[in-house]
């Protein structure tokens, strides 16, 4: 066992997810599962090997840093249901 | 013969030389949308009410497809097979789809699919599973078992997906289509709502391998609003009469020989090898040791890694599933997030979350990545030796719908064949071979990243011996 229940419902809230208990029973055996398996990346010697970027080199392409307004910012605001004017509404961000 | 019988290739020429019109196209494959989707739920949405206006001068005039519900299409709901997307239609197109409707290609609907594709059965949709139009009591794969199943069952000739670890392959075995998954970076990734970011590829579905070769001709090249499309890589798909397998080797991988295939599987990899051979190949054999033993590890380290941030946007905010009611932004959040992702995909963001934490991060998330490196590598020492490897999809047929293994690492392993392809960018045939009983058996023809052309030409020699597969019955009764 890897982690805990404890500690698999803290990593649920850290991704915004509130799980049932069955839900979290589920979780901690698949997430100690999959830990599980993941162990054997301890029989390679991973010490000189760089981390996988991409598959060949490719160029970053850059474009200029410029505003360039999108045609029909109505059809994004229409999709929310928290929308105040032109902007997007949220509930209170500080925690009371 | 009914029209939506025809494949591709046979409308496009028809249509041409106006032995039928693309209304009687329409028509024919609407009533057969109308006779099979009630057995087989290969859609989410269906968008054949009326006759739209098309490009009349294009590549793909009045032809007939259907994609996959995870591309953005513009003022369309676009599901992604979950429930926290709601209703959602995007302010633009996916630059795929974007190519087939400027080629005059007409939508029939959007597909089902595993939810956000995380899935190898279809069956992990908030829109309920899709049956495998060959035997409806069977899975038709995933996570593009809608596009797979829609163009088996005769819904269209041609249909898009996107392949992850196998999203296109796996489905295009079971339902007995041929399936491409093209090189990372042929196929640009935008508009297509994004799973695992570096290893998402569109790719086309078909009943030959030469209107796999159409569907690419419009759909490859270079997009600005991708950064990991390539600018400066061949797109030529015309067909080469002239293509020959003499002298190319064909490499069988030596770690899977002790692997437990199906008896149908493995008798197909027999015949098709001697097939090869018989046309002048050179059958060899590749070692690929780091592939066969960590590449299932690797491949889901990185895609749920990839997956818990790609999802991260989705708080209800700004579009999708909300509620109204939330006394804060975090409460809001939680309610969102927990009731609308399914099962599955919440466990994946989870496992990504717990890989990527700092006290976690080297020892899981940037060990894959190295493990990563050592897979690339790998395949270029074996195409340093061969031209292609052959080798299955799946290890197994299709299982039943609703069956679900306890242990989710299973399930996973079942992978083995087909994520390897996406780790290392590579291109992947999944090609028809014959049937066993009912079903249709397919295996898996890999080549080095940019051949995708010559793939396709070795496909179609293939599928001339083998033979191409018949439209499935659909669960008409």
């Amino acid at each position: 066992m890897y982690l805990t229940s404890e500690e698999v419902n803290e990593i649920a809230l850290e991704s915004r997810l509130m799980l049932t208990e069955q839900e979290l029973a589920g979780a901690v055996k698949y997430i100690n599962n999959f830990l599980d398996a993941l162990q054997c990346f301890k029989e390679l010697d991973l010490k000189d090997v760089e981390p996988f970027s991409f598959a060949e080199a490719i160029e970053c392409p850059l474009r200029e840093d410029k505003v360039i307004p999108f045609a029909d910012n109505e059809a994004i605001l229409h999709e929310s249901e928290h929308v105040d004017g032109s902007y997007f509404k949220v509930p209170r961000i500080m925690e009371e | 013969m009914e029209l939506y019988e025809l494949n591709l290739l046979m409308m496009t020429e028809g249509l041409k030389a106006k032995k039928f019109s693309a209304s009687e196209i329409f028509e024919s494959c609407k009533k057969r949308i109308d006779a099979c989707e009630p057995s087989i739920h290969a859609l989410i949405t269906r968008t054949d009410d009326t006759m739209p206006t098309f490009n009349e001068n294009g590549a793909l005039a009045g032809i007939p497809t259907v994609i996959k519900d995870n591309l953005c299409t513009k003022g369309l709901r676009t599901t992604a097979a979950s429930k926290i997307l709601g209703n959602w239609r995007p302010p633009y197109d996916a630059t795929a789809w974007s190519k087939l409707k400027d080629a005059g290609s007409i939508l029939m609907g959007k597909a089902n699919m595993d939810e956000f594709a995380m899935g190898n059965t279809c069956g992990n949709s908030a829109f309920g599973p899709t049956m495998n139009p060959n035997d409806t009591s069977l899975v038709p794969g995933g996570s593009s078992g809608g596009s797979a199943a829609a163009v088996s069952a005769g819904y269209v000739p041609f249909s898009l997906g996107s392949d992850t670890g196998g999203s296109i392959r796996q489905p295009a075995s079971f339902c007995g289509v041929y399936g491409l998954k093209p090189t990372y970076g042929m196929v640009s990734r935008y508009g297509l709502i994004s799973y695992g970011s570096s290893l998402d590829q569109i790719g086309p579905f078909a009943r030959t391998v030469r209107d796999l070769q159409l569907v690419m001709s419009v759909i490859s090249g270079h997009d600005n609003m991708d950064s990991s499309s390539f600018s400066d890589r061949p797109h030529d798909f015309s067909y080469n009469e002239k293509a020959s397998v003499k002298g190319k080797k064909v490499a069988l991988v030596k770690e899977f020989a002790d692997f437990t295939l199906d008896a149908p599987i493995a008798d197909a990899m027999k015949r098709t090898a001697k097939i090869l051979e018989d046309e002048g190949a050179v059958i060899t054999e590749v070692s690929l040791p780091v592939v066969s033993k960590y590449a299932v590890a690797c491949y889901y380290a990185l895609a749920m890694s990839e997956a818990h941030t790609n999802l991260e946007r989705y708080d209800g905010v700004r579009l999708g599933y909300t509620v109204k009611d939330a006394r804060g932004i975090k409460e809001m959040f939680e309610r969102v997030r927990s009731h609308g992702f399914g099962a599955e995909v919440k466990a994946r963001i989870i496992a990504g979350t717990c890989l990527t934490e700092p006290t976690r991060c080297e020892e899981y998330y940037v060990a894959a990545t190295k493990v990563r490196t050592l897979i690339a590598q790998e395949f270029t020492r074996a195409f340093g030796e061969t031209d292609y490897i052959l080798q299955p999809v799946t290890p197994s047929m299709p299982g039943k719908v609703g069956e679900v293994d306890d242990d989710a690492m299973k399930g996973y392993e079942a992978d083995l064949y087909t994520l390897p392809v996406n780790l290392a960018g590579l291109p992947g045939l999944s090609f028809f071979t014959g049937y066993a009983g009912n079903l249709p058996v397919g295996l898996q023809l890999i080549g080095k990243r940019w051949s995708d052309s010559e793939l396709l030409d070795t496909g179609i020699i293939l599928e001339n011996h083998l033979g191409s597969p018949r439209i499935a019955n659909g669960g008409v009764k």
